[in-house]
């Protein structure tokens, strides 16, 4: 049988060599790389591209998370990292399992054993999500950036830069100064992350960036239409119309 | 409150001197009024006074009690105005039958009392309402300076307590990932662990020693920031390095303790956390003209973080540095091609 093949992705080197010590006494695996921050990892995971990855979050660049949002070909993922709360986002990637620093070896062994039976098998493993649906993200500060990927490239988006999203069935499009993007994310994230200052959900489909907005017209009865700076007209709908002029205080 | 006379030997004296005044004031008048200076006049003068001067001593007690507490002005008015008849009756009286008690001729001092007695009743309100007047200046300059100092109190207070919540307390997150790190370092390094627990606890003792705001001379300060920084290369190895230029007569020089850490903090937060390239940390000290130059410098990846930093560590530095130095003290910052430099310029005081 092929060995397993294994990259581990942290910016810390005690946590690396841990993750390569625990190893040593697992068979039929093979570390093949080590990366200490995001854009390195997401290189050699795409042209070495590994059976499993231990993957911390917290790291320069690029985050654990944004890393696996851009991934096209993913591999299965144990993220490794001292925080809780990316639990659930990381479980909504299909994360193998959710280690968090500091871990011991026999919690260590479990998530390896549970990655080896489901890239042997073929096929998932559930366990975790019960186990990370019960805790509740930590609130954190609004996020500075969007990591998204645009054919082969990725592309970060300081959050200035973006000018309004839109919801898109279980994607959101994201249009920013340069372009758009798609990503695979909710609008309940981006309205409760986008900073709350400079972004208003206007419409169940649109947040947008109130300095992009060029004025507010009405359009027929009760509803009202956001003209942006570029021209484009987005629907305001009456909870929207109501949070606007909460914002923008007129 | 104490007696306002009694108390003070130099208030006595004053107390007294006025009274004497007072006696030859009143001889003059009643001279005036009876149209004969003889010696029956003066030692009236002097008997009375000196009786009113006793009234006037004991006229405190009353009063402090007047005003002790909320109480309304109607209700002090007519208690001064009770105790001024009782006050200037009782002196009348008293005069009056010590006078007779003491000379050997009483008709001629009857006839001297009823001549005088209108303007002694008059000298007797007037009198009274000196004793009201001082005594009611001295109740309220107390009360002003006793004011005065319990404001001054509260505000050092304050200031203090504003401070202590200022003083950098030792990260939380900090000692989380040093724990982390070491927790790792066991098993794979228990030599370098146990080095990062001695470097750990040092750090630890020097932040949690210092209770109060007694200022620390640089070189205990930079002895500390070496063992944070190196503590913190342990975890980031070779992406970390440091560079110091201080300056030997720097040394000595005394600041706020823990004042650098939150700048130290940042620059590893914002450029070492953040960064993929190595990131230097650049101490710079001198002494420029009374004053202590410090410059802290670091690179940083200008690429979009994940977060924005919430520049509470900042804030901080420049309040203590407000509430140690008042506006003598500076602290300014600039970011420009990928480098940012915080200054600091703060005056030699302690």
């Amino acid at each position: 049988m092929e060995k397993i093949r294994i990259v581990i992705i942290d910016d810390e080197e005690p946590g690396r060599e841990l993750v390569k010590h625990y190893l040593k006494e697992v068979d039929s695996i093979e570390v093949i790389a080590e990366c200490s921050d995001g854009f390195s990892g997401l290189k050699t995971i795409s042209t070495l591209k590994p059976d499993l990855v231990f993957l911390d979050i917290q790291m320069p660049r690029l985050t654990g998370i944004e890393l696996v949002e851009v991934l096209t070909e993913k591999p299965e993922i144990i993220f490794t990292t001292a925080y809780d709360h990316f639990a659930i986002r990381a479980f909504e990637l299909n994360a193998v399992d959710y280690l968090m620093k500091p871990f011991e070896k026999r919690r260590f062994l479990e998530a390896v054993k549970k990655a080896i039976v489901k890239i042997q098998s073929g096929k998932g493993n559930l366990e975790p999500a019960n186990q990370l649906l019960s805790k509740k993200p930590e609130t954190e500060g609004p996020v500075n950036r969007i990591v998204v990927r645009k054919a082969n490239a990725i592309n970060i988006i300081p959050v200035e830069q973006v000018r309004y999203v839109e919801a898109q069935d279980d994607y959101v499009m994201i249009h920013h100064s340069t372009g758009k993007a798609l990503k695979q994310q909710t609008m309940k994230f981006y309205e409760e992350n986008l900073p709350q200052s400079d972004f208003v959900r206007i419409h169940r489909a649109y947040i947008v960036n109130i300095t992009e907005i060029n004025k507010i017209e009405p359009y027929g009865k009760d509803t009202h239409v956001a003209v942006l700076n570029s021209g484009e007209k987005l629907p305001v709908s009456r909870a929207g119309y109501k949070q606007l002029r909460e914002d923008l205080k007129f | 409150m104490r007696h306002p006379v009694l108390a003070n030997r130099i208030r006595l004296i004053v107390w007294w001197l006025v009274w004497l005044f007072l006696m030859a004031g009143q001889s003059l008048l009643f001279y005036y009024a009876y149209g004969n200076f003889s010696s029956i006049g003066i030692l009236d003068s002097f008997i009375s006074l000196l009786i009113y001067s006793g009234i006037g001593l004991s006229l405190w007690y009353p009063f402090s009690f007047f005003n002790s507490g909320n109480v309304r002005t109607t209700t002090i008015i007519s208690n001064l105005i009770i105790s001024g008849i009782i006050s200037v009756s009782l002196w009348a009286l008293l005069t009056k039958y010590i006078m007779l008690g003491v000379l050997p001729d009483g008709n001629n001092y009857n006839e001297y009392w009823e001549a005088t007695f209108p303007y002694r009743i008059g000298t007797g309100v007037f009198i009274f309402g000196l004793i009201v007047m001082s005594y009611y200046l001295f109740i309220s300059l107390t009360n002003l300076a006793e004011k005065n100092a319990k404001e001054a109190r509260l505000e050092s207070l304050v200031k203090e307590t504003e401070l202590k919540m200022l003083r950098s307390q030792i990260n939380p997150h900090f000692l989380f990932n040093s724990l982390n790190s070491i927790s790792s370092l066991t098993v794979t390094d228990p030599e370098k662990a146990r080095m990062m627990v001695v470097k750990l606890s040092d750090f630890m003792r020097y932040a949690l020693a210092r209770k109060d705001e007694q200022p620390v001379s640089l070189q205990s300060e930079m002895e500390n920031l070496r063992l944070y920084l190196e503590i913190e290369k342990v975890r980031f190895g070779d992406k970390l390095t440091t560079e110091e230029h201080i300056d030997p007569e720097c040394l000595d020089f005394k600041i706020p303790v823990m004042l650098l850490q939150p700048l130290y903090e940042n620059a590893v937060k914002h450029g070492v956390y953040e960064s993929t390239e190595t990131v230097k940390i650049f101490t710079q000290a001198k002494i420029i003209d009374g004053y202590i130059e410090i410059i802290i410098k670091n690179n940083y990846d200008t690429a979009p973080s994940m977060k924005k930093g919430t520049g509470t560590g900042l804030i901080n530095v420049a309040r203590r540095l407000e509430l140690f130095y008042g506006n003598k003290a500076s602290s300014k910052t600039l970011k420009e091609n990928g480098l940012y430099t915080i200054t600091l310029y703060i005056p030699k005081e302690y």
